[in-house]
């Protein structure tokens, strides 16, 4: 390959100014004249059938100027992608408590608020399944929706992979593993509270100003329920505060209620969540029951697994069915086996509702296979992370979808690097003989004990089997030439704004700094799909690259045409072309003379992914083009008076092929360490009978700066040949092992398993869980107020 | 109720109910929305400001308290050109920003601990900005910008 000029070289993220300057306009800094404000009644039951709504009585509120139900959209507001169970305020039903029925626009907050407690609505509590394995009992309450076969109604779906037969082979095997685990729900707990602005147009239209994820997917989906055409809807992305796959559906709804509340009223419609409202009424990740067998023989040769999972998709299906596709796909880890089966099912609960969380399904998962894995290396007698490396995949493997891998696997490299880094080997010597003297807690002496654990990744990249994957972007030199360039994949803290940035210029051949990368909007860009599991760096980065090359043959011509010469004779000298005679033209010139040429100075690009195949029912094929593959390695000091697991080191090694902006790459990994790191020890949502527990930050933590040790982080790049320039991905598998890596090193420091997360003081202290008992206070009290 | 005090340097009269925060006053009376509310329990610091000299939650002070005191906010956070400082340019550089959210207040943070503490090591960094909660980071690079500001200032003297 060629002397990259931008490439993998130190960047300026190209939003940082602002961001630092503290002039970024996040919705909630945005006001507009006449803006009304607008708020939600949502259900304080967890299942209920609605018997009585009349919002008149709110129309008469001072201040409030609009209020509307499920009455106001067509179909009721039905939405759902890949199924359509959830309307935009709920309709005949409600199934979680902190559900949307109704929405009222007001001159103020207080007269929203006002607004909303003057609406009369009678709820009928409807008995709830709060215990995901009641779920699918024959006496269930029905949550789902009405089946058109003869499952039940709160069954989702069921993934599958199959490779022989597991339990034959599992029989066989002298060394065997059949434990459970378990993963709890987790919050996104972006910064930023959700909000949404709509803006109604003079031709009858509403422009919808949305921190969404994906921008086409809400216009869609608006266009849809608000039964306008799509020209009508436009949706613009302002800087986003934080996502992490948790500004999708709950922003579309709020995306519907101002846009409707907007034409209904007129005026500039905002809607702002509070903190309790975001953490009641947005979606979460789903927690999981795992179920793991696992065969090798005693030399340590992995043979069979076999892995049941049951998730709770809560009240509606939301992405759970594709969560649960990762979910299957990943469960095995990234490991070699004779035979392996995986089933991967989701319920529907009255437990809030789950969707899209950084990771998908694969942090669920990876949380139970890298803790079984580790117990088996400890039962062969092996090192967890010489068992490891035993067994993992490399390139020429097959994997247990029946793939096989071509090229791009860097993992034994990824786990030879965090060996080095983290000096694993006299670590794991020093603490066990450390630990074995003080084999119980409380007993004098060490009252902190050290461990060091490891787990290794997979990850597929982009969309594989869920989805058709491709992306559109266009560039265009502008009058005062800069260049302005478009993505349909989002920048919501990520960093692909940048990236995209530094793609065109390398392939322009021009400074990062002329290049003006323009904010999301579905007026201006190209649909791309929905800016979901870490696919904008590749499928983005391609289209931009492609839109880039495709403006850059334009140029070339007139440059040559400019200089007299061949195009196969020119040179590039920073911006500046150069001809035969060595005399260097001005980028600007030559775009001036393919003006004069009259050449369009515009492109667009689009790429589409290599087809692959995935067989639902067989359980095998091909289910993404590339992975990326990781491992890291999670130091402890465990209290063993009081189970307080302080994480002191962190080595943490991935290939996500080609680095395309190295601080954003970095960032990235650093920040998903860090949310694995709170997944593995603190962030715990606990439902009672349908009620949040956790509202707020100071009963729902996340970690801060001194939770966090110092990173280490180091990319192994292994180029993939479809990716822009060799790149894969960063963003998801960044989190995804960090929270068995700790575990690890919890049961290396203590000697006992915690195989549910949390990892609390008492799980790690006493074993279990203390019952704590629940309530309903948290919760009403959080949805009364503003 | 009139409130008095000095904003970003320069005095400031401002008429605003009194059973309002400091976030409020500063948002909605004032149009200075670098300060973001986040969690409005003083849980997660995007609404950092300094008080007299110290790091405060301005979601937890009630706008009359702000009386008299001497309040600086991210938007007086400036280089002498009106630009970035040393601080945010360091920000930029050790590519500490990304969603940005928490941006402003960790900047707030990073300045109010420098005023105290000119040469904090990297825990001191960790434990001053143990009250501003980031979610994209890890904390990792904001911590490296604050480092290189302190160092970067020391050289300077």
């Amino acid at each position: 390959m060629t002397e990259l000029t931008y490439i993998g070289k130190p960047a300026r993220r190209v939003d940082a100014l602002e961001k630092v300057l503290g002039t970024a306009k996040y919705i909630a800094d945005r006001k507009l004249p006449g803006m009304l404000h607008a708020h939600c009644l949502r259900s304080d039951v967890p299942h209920a059938t609605i018997k009585r709504l009349d919002v008149s009585p709110a129309l008469k509120v001072p201040g409030v100027r609009g209020v509307i139900t499920s009455e106001d959209y067509f179909e009721h507001g039905l939405y759902g992608f890949p199924v359509k169970d959830k309307y935009m305020l709920a309709y005949q039903k409600v199934r979680y408590v902190g559900e949307a029925i109704a929405a009222v626009a007001a001159d103020t907050p207080e007269a929203a608020l006002a607004g909303v407690r003057a609406i009369i609505c009678e709820l009928e509590p409807l008995p709830g399944i709060f215990d995901m394995e009641q779920s699918l009992d024959p006496g269930a309450p029905q949550i789902g929706p009405d089946r058109p076969d003869d499952k039940h109604p709160n069954f989702l779906d069921k993934l599958i992979v199959r490779k022989g037969d597991p339990l034959a082979e599992w029989a066989q095997c002298p060394v065997k593993l059949e434990e459970r685990y378990t993963v709890g729900p987790q919050e996104h707990a972006y910064i930023e509270p959700e909000g949404v602005l709509a803006v109604p147009t003079r031709e009858g239209g509403v422009v919808v100003y949305a921190p969404n994820q994906s921008p086409f997917v809400n216009h869609g989906t608006l266009a849809l329920v608000l039964d306008l055409p799509h020209n009508l809807v436009r949706v613009i992305q302002p800087p986003v505060g934080g996502s992490f796959g948790g500004k999708d559906d709950v922003i579309y709804e709020s995306s519907a209620q101002a846009a409707k509340l907007a034409l209904v009223t007129g005026k500039p419609v905002r809607m702002v969540f509070s903190r309790e409202e975001s953490l009641i009424a947005s979606y979460k990740r789903d927690p999981m029951h795992m179920r793991i067998w696992l065969g090798a023989d005693a030399d340590g040769t992995l043979r069979a697994c076999k892995f049941d999972g049951l998730m709770d998709s809560g009240a509606y299906a939301s992405e759970s069915p594709f969560t649960a596709w990762r979910a299957s796909i990943h469960a095995m880890g990234a490991y070699r086996y004779a035979a392996c089966d995986v089933d991967i099912t989701a319920v529907y609960t009255n437990n809030g509702y789950y969707g899209a969380f950084r990771g998908f399904g694969n942090t669920e998962v990876c949380s139970g296979i890298e803790q079984a894995i580790d117990e088996m290396a400890y039962k062969v007698g092996m090192d967890p992370l010489e068992f490891r490396l035993k067994n993992c995949l490399r390139v020429g493997d097959e994997t247990a979808h029946g793939q096989t891998l071509t090229e791009s696997v860097g993992l034994t490299d990824c786990i030879n690097t965090v060996r080095r880094l983290s000096d694993w080997d006299r670590k794991r010597a020093e603490y066990a003989t450390r630990n074995t003297q003080h084999a119980m807690p409380g007993t004098a002496g060490h009252a902190v004990r050290r461990g060091i654990g490891v787990a290794a990744l997979y990850h597929g990249t982009s969309l594989g089997a869920e989805g058709h994957d491709y992306a559109g972007s266009t560039i265009a030199v502008e009058q005062n030439n800069s260049v302005d360039i478009t993505s349909g994949l989002t920048d919501y803290g990520t960093g692909s704004r940048t990236v995209f940035t530094l793609i065109a210029a390398e392939e322009l051949g021009v400074r990062p700094e002329r290049i003006h990368m323009q904010r999301p909007d579905t007026d201006t860009a190209v649909e791309s799909g929905p800016t979901v599991a870490s696919r904008a760096t590749m499928l983005g980065g391609n289209a931009m690259r492609v839109a880039a090359m495709n403006l850059r043959q334009t140029l070339d011509y007139a440059a040559a045409d400019l200089l007299g010469c061949e195009l196969h004779q020119l040179l590039r000298h920073g911006e500046d072309y150069v001809g035969p005679s060595e005399e260097p033209v001005a980028w600007e010139k030559v775009a001036d003379h393919a003006r004069a040429m009259g050449l369009a100075l515009s492109a667009q690009g689009k790429w589409t992914a290599p087809r692959i195949n995935w067989d639902h029912h067989a359980g095998r094929g091909t289910p993404y083009m590339a992975y990326h593959f990781a491992a890291q390695v999670a130091e402890v000091a465990v209290d063993m008076g009081t189970g307080n697991v302080q994480v002191v080191g962190f080595w943490a090694a991935h290939d996500p092929g080609k680095v395309i902006f190295p601080q954003g790459a970095y960032g990235q990994l650093y920040g998903g360490i860090a949310q694995g790191l709170g997944y593995a020890l603190m962030e715990q949502m606990t439902f009672s009978n349908g009620y949040l527990q956790e509202t707020n930050f100071e009963s729902y933590l996340i970690p801060t700066s001194v939770d966090v040790p110092e990173l280490v982080g180091t990319f192994v790049e292994a180029p993939f040949s479809h990716g822009p320039y060799g790149a894969k991905n960063i963003a998801e598998p960044s989190m995804v092992p960090t929270a068995p890596a700790i575990l690890n090193a919890i049961y290396h420091a203590t000697g006992k398993r915690v195989r549910d997360l949390p990892a609390n003081l008492e799980r790690v202290l006493l074993g279990k869980d203390l019952t704590k008992g629940g309530s309903a206070k948290a919760c009403k009290l959080g949805l009364k107020t503003a | 109720m009139l409130i008095e005090f000095t904003l970003n340097h320069k005095p400031v009269a401002v008429e605003a109910p009194p059973n309002i925060t400091l976030l409020t006053l500063l948002r909605d009376y004032l149009n200075l929305t670098g300060a973001k509310e986040g969690c409005a329990v003083g849980e997660c610091g995007a609404c950092s400001v300094i008080m007299d000299g110290r790091l405060v939650n301005s979601c937890l002070v009630l706008a009359p308290q702000a009386g008299g005191s001497e309040i600086v906010t991210i938007e007086g956070i400036r280089g002498p050109d009106g630009g970035p400082n040393d601080m945010q340019e360091n920000f930029i550089t050790y590519g500490a920003v990304q969603c940005g959210i928490c941006i402003p207040g960790m900047v707030v943070a990073g300045e109010a601990l420098l005023m105290h503490t000119p040469n904090p090591t990297r825990p001191e960094i960790r434990t001053a900005l143990a009250g501003n909660l980031c979610r994209c980071t890890g904390y990792q690079q904001i911590v490296d910008a604050i480092e290189a500001t302190a160092r970067g200032r020391q050289v300077d003297k």
